[in-house]
């Protein structure tokens, strides 16, 4: 029962998290080469996205999660069970990782972009060549940021129904006032994210070493 | 090779800032043009105005026959991929190698695997880093970051070479070493270099001609041996005060006697022309100070000298010196 659980804790944290990035993050390369001074200005976009992500952030999670059920029905084919956890954790993290993303890329600096563009680097070449690969070591923070992000949300998933370890604490250990299964789910969760954040730190910390 | 017409500059704001006046300037090719400024002269903006990264508000520049204003913004990057540009604060890229960072622009203009490597080690070569090949950033010294920025800069085998600040973010000794790489780079390439700076020795050091900026307007433009031997501008002459001529001890002015500055150029600095003079006319001289040094190759000779005597001899005097081709300034 804990195995299945941590399984389905993982299944939804990994593939929304994946899922997120792949989404997130050209809507954060968006967001930062759209503004002011930097290599594609366009001030009424990046307020237009600006916006958007900030009421994506706003909503909170068990609200977002119940709101788009029928969204989620059309992507999953059903409102409940994991794979249908999958999409709302997936939409709450999209801006999320937006935001951190363009946090990551703003920390670059501008010399070094400059710098490309007076060797005559096209805007695309600056994105993969600059900053990408520049930004790589906090992107790999960001990423860790959100999966733990995304443990503690996918215990709220539990509510429609969503499987996973915090589905089984509240079920179990808490309506049925099984302690042992509490902790024993707490020791789990404990465990994954800092097996997550410890991974996250060691790859950036490699990336930054160089 | 680059002209400037009557290029303007108005940056934004409140109250907007107004950074380069009408300027007007030509920089000949082959050679190392040095704009000397105080820092928020417009230095930075004008030689960014060169390869558009700032657009100017108003004037034309133009670059080899080309009006850099018109070009649309694929054509300017063809047009870039042929200069290079140096900062002072290196900007490489801290997630690539030596190597890396000197592959970049050939990347960009889509150099072959095989023909990149050739010409990077060549280039790391000249800038004297090949040992350095496999080191990031972070493991340089200020000068081998600058060295690697050259080559970078050198990488697509431009014509022009922008240096902004290139030597102001490194200790005396570094900057001496690089300036004569430039220098080297300069000659062997045929490369012309338009460098920006706010210290007079670089001018001195490098450079065949000098642009003076002030307060976003050109003050002064001619080869450095005569804006610096002969300033006309009074921002000129107070950029060059503490340069040349140490400030005199006022105990040690005698007011009744007249104060002079000479400079001799080129060959002038070798000749007796002091002791003929006291000989010819009757008139003490007394030395305060006195310097040899050079201007790029150039020799010349600065001396402070008090005259007494009487007024007519004072000015025949002085009338000799003009006339055996010293600069003579009266101070007082």
């Amino acid at each position: 029962m804990l195995w299945q659980a941590t399984l389905e804790t993982l299944t939804m944290v990994g593939i929304s998290t994946a899922v997120a990035a792949l989404c997130g993050l050209p809507l954060g390369i968006c967001l930062t080469i759209t503004d002011k001074h930097h290599i594609l200005e366009q001030p009424y976009l990046n307020k237009l996205l600006g916006s958007i992500v900030n009421i994506g952030r706003s909503v909170p999670f068990i609200i977002l999660m119940v709101a788009i059920i029928p969204f989620t029905r059309r992507i999953a084919g059903t409102s409940i069970g994991t794979t249908a956890a999958i999409v709302p954790l997936t939409v709450a993290a999209i801006p999320f990782v937006a935001r951190l993303v363009e946090t990551a890329m703003k920390e670059i600096d501008p010399g070094v972009i400059e710098a490309a563009e007076s060797m005559g680097a096209s805007p695309p070449e600056i994105i993969s060549k600059i900053l990408i690969p520049e930004a790589l070591p906090s992107l790999i923070l960001a990423l860790t940021l959100t999966a733990v992000n995304l443990i503690g949300y996918s215990a709220m998933a539990g509510a429609i129904g969503g499987g996973g370890l915090g589905d089984l604490a509240i079920r179990f250990g808490y309506q049925r006032f099984r302690a042992d299964i509490m902790l024993q789910t707490v020791i789990i969760l404990v465990v994954l994210v800092q097996g997550i954040q410890m991974l996250g730190d060691k790859i950036a910390q490699r990336l930054y070493n160089r | 090779m680059i002209r400037f017409k009557g290029v303007e500059k108005t940056f934004g704001g409140t109250p907007p800032v107004h950074a380069l006046k009408g300027i007007d300037l030509e920089i000949p090719a082959g050679k190392i043009f040095g704009i000397i400024g105080q820092s928020g002269a417009g230095k930075s903006t004008l030689l960014r105005c060169i390869n558009m990264l700032e657009r100017p508000s108003g004037g034309e520049v133009w670059v080899d026959d080309l009006l850099m204003n018109d070009l649309t913004p694929s054509q300017l990057r063809q047009e870039r991929k042929k200069m290079g540009m140096i900062f002072q604060h290196f900007n490489l890229l801290n997630s690539r190698t030596v190597f890396g960072n000197v592959a970049f622009p050939l990347e960009i203009i889509k150099t072959g695997k095989y023909k990149i490597r050739e010409r990077v080690l060549s280039l790391l070569d000249l800038v004297g880093l090949a040992d350095k090949i496999h080191a990031y950033p972070s493991q340089l010294s200020g000068g081998q970051k600058q060295r690697v920025g050259i080559a970078r800069a050198l990488a697509t085998k431009p014509r022009l070479l922008l240096c902004d600040e290139a030597t102001s973010a490194l200790d005396p000794e570094t900057t001496k070493s690089v300036l004569q790489l430039l220098q080297k780079i300069n000659q062997t390439l045929n490369l012309t270099i338009v460098l920006i700076t706010h210290e007079m020795p670089v001018i001195q050091e490098i450079c065949d001609y000098v642009a003076v900026l002030e307060d976003g307007a050109l003050q002064e433009v001619g080869p450095v041996i005569d804006v610096f031997t002969r300033p006309r501008t009074p921002s000129t002459q107070r950029m060059l005060q503490g340069f040349f001529a140490p400030r005199i001890p006022s105990q040690l002015r005698n007011s009744k006697n007249t104060l002079l500055r000479l400079t001799f150029v080129d060959q002038k600095a070798h000749e007796p022309i002091i002791s003929k003079m006291i000989r010819h006319y009757d008139i003490d001289a007394n030395i305060l100070f006195g310097r040899i040094d050079q201007m790029k190759t150039t020799p010349f000779g600065l001396l402070l000298m008090e005259l007494s005597g009487s007024q007519p001899q004072i000015e025949k005097s002085i009338n000799f010196l003009k006339e055996n081709l010293v600069e003579v300034e009266v101070l007082s």
